[in-house]
C-alpha cells in the first residue's frame, strides 16, 4: 500500500461549485479544418470496421441523443463525411459547428459503446495471438473500407493503406478512440481535433 | 453525520472516494464537498491512498497526458517535486508517485494503453460526477498551439521543404548562367534590295 498519505490527517478542501468552473464550460462555435474533418471521418471508419452493424447503431445513437434534426438518416450522416477531403466523393466547402458537434457526440457514444473493444485490442495483458488476431482482422476491415471509400490517388490515402507505418498510426487512432469514450471524452476529442495541424 | 461512499470502476481501475457533506456550502445530504480519502485499486499493481493533494494532482498530470496523447504527442507532465508525474516510457506509462514522507522511495507504476485509458475514465467519473462538489482546478480542454504541435515533427521534415525549395531555386540559377545563352545571328542584307524595295 502506497505511503502516499497520512490517513489521519483530514483535509478541508474549497468546495467551489462545478458551474463555475471553467473547465466544464464547452469551446463552442469552433470549425473543424480539413485535418480535423479527416481525422473525424477516420475515426469513424475504425468505429465501422470495428462494428459491422455500426451503420444501423450510428443512427440510432444519434436518435437516442437528440441528434435527429442534424443526423436524421444515414444519407445525411454520409453527406457530413463527404467533407473528409481523402474521400471519392467529397464535398466543398465547410460543415457548421453544430453539424460537427453532432459528429463528434456520434462518435464518442459509439466509442463508449465499443469501449470493451477497445480496452481488448490496447491491453498488453491479452495472449499474444489473440490479440495480433484481432489487430490483423481490424487492419483488414480498415483497408478494405479505405480502398472503397477513398480516394487512392490522394497521398494521405496511401499512407493509411501502408502497412508498415499502418500498425503504429492505426494503435494510435484506437487509443485516440478509448480516450474519446467516457465523460470527459467528448471535450479532449473536440479539443484535439482543432488542433492546429495534424501530421 | 452520513458519510459519503462512492466508487467509479473499470475494468482494470477501481477508485473509491469517502467523504462529507459540506452544509456551509450549502450542499444536500448526497453531496460530497469534503473529500476526507481516496484509494485507487490498479489490478497488478499496488493501492494507492492519498490526500486531497494527491488525488488532484494525479488528476492533473494524468488529464493534461491524456489531452496530448490524443493529439499523439507524448509529453511528460509534473516535475521531479511535484507528487505525481507522468511520463512516455517504451511504449507504456510512468506513473511516478512520490511520498511527502522522507526517506521513501518513489513508486513507480508502469500503465499500458488500455490501463491509462480506465485510468482517465475513472477519472473523468469522478471530476464530472454531480454529486462531487470539489473544485479540481484543471485547466480547459484547449487546441494546441502551432509551436506544440510543430514540435512533434523532427527538425528534418520541418527544414526539408524549404531547403528543397532553395536547393532548387539555387540549380535553376546556377544553370541560367553556366550554359550559354546563343548568339544571335547577323544575317548580311544586300543594299541593292533594299533600295528596289524602298522604290
Amino acid at each position: 500500500m502506497s505511503d502516499l498519505i497520512e490517513k489521519s490527517e483530514f483535509k478541508v478542501m474549497d468546495s467551489i461549485n462545478r458551474d463555475i468552473n471553467p473547465e466544464f464550460k464547452k469551446p463552442s462555435g469552433a470549425l473543424l479544418d480539413r485535418k480535423g474533418l479527416q481525422r473525424l471521418d477516420i475515426l469513424l471508419l475504425i468505429i465501422e470496421a470495428l462494428d459491422l452493424n455500426s451503420g444501423e447503431a450510428m443512427i440510432w445513437a444519434a436518435e437516442q441523443m437528440g441528434l435527429k434534426e442534424q443526423l436524421p438518416n444515414r444519407v445525411e450522416i454520409w453527406k457530413l463525411r463527404c467533407y473528409n477531403p481523402l474521400r471519392k466523393t467529397t464535398r466543398r466547402g465547410q460543415p457548421t459547428s453544430s453539424d460537427t458537434d453532432a459528429l463528434i457526440k456520434l462518435l464518442c457514444s459509439m466509442s463508449e459503446r465499443l469501449y470493451p473493444l477497445l480496452h481488448q485490442l490496447l491491453s498488453s495483458n491479452e495472449p499474444e495471438d489473440l490479440s495480433s488476431e484481432r489487430w490483423n482482422l481490424l487492419k483488414t476491415r480498415l483497408s478494405e473500407l479505405i480502398e472503397e471509400r477513398m480516394n487512392p490517388r490522394r497521398a494521405g490515402v496511401h499512407n493509411l493503406l501502408h502497412l508498415d507505418k499502418q500498425n503504429i498510426h492505426l494503435r494510435q487512432l484506437v487509443f485516440t478512440l478509448a480516450l474519446s469514450s467516457g465523460s470527459g471524452g467528448e471535450d479532449r476529442l473536440r479539443a484535439s481535433l482543432l488542433d492546429p495541424t495534424f501530421l | 453525520m452520513l458519510k459519503l461512499n462512492f466508487v467509479y470502476e473499470e475494468s482494470c481501475a477501481r477508485l473509491h472516494i469517502e467523504g462529507l457533506p459540506d452544509y456551509s456550502q450549502g450542499h444536500n445530504d448526497q453531496q460530497l464537498g469534503i473529500l476526507s480519502l481516496w484509494r485507487l485499486e490498479l489490478i497488478g499493481t499496488t493501492e494507492l491512498e492519498g490526500k486531497l493533494e494527491h488525488l488532484k494532482s494525479l488528476m492533473l498530470v494524468v488529464m493534461q497526458y491524456s489531452r496530448y496523447c490524443l493529439s499523439g504527442i507524448n509529453k511528460s507532465f509534473g516535475g521531479e517535486t511535484s507528487p505525481v508525474s507522468i511520463s512516455q516510457n517504451n511504449g507504456k506509462h510512468q506513473l511516478i508517485l512520490r511520498s511527502s514522507q522522507v526517506n521513501i522511495e518513489p513508486m513507480k507504476l508502469l500503465l499500458d494503453d488500455s490501463e491509462l485509458a480506465d485510468l482517465v475514465r475513472c477519472l473523468d467519473s469522478l471530476r464530472l460526477d454531480p454529486r462531487v462538489k470539489v473544485y479540481w482546478q484543471l485547466p480547459r480542454n484547449e487546441p494546441l498551439s502551432r509551436q506544440e504541435r510543430s514540435a512533434k515533427a523532427s527538425k528534418l521534415k520541418n527544414f526539408a521543404t524549404p531547403f528543397l525549395g532553395v536547393l532548387s531555386f539555387v540549380l535553376i540559377m546556377v544553370l541560367g548562367i553556366v550554359v550559354p545563352v546563343p548568339e544571335e545571328s547577323i544575317i548580311p542584307t544586300d543594299p541593292k534590295e533594299q533600295i528596289s524595295e524602298s522604290s
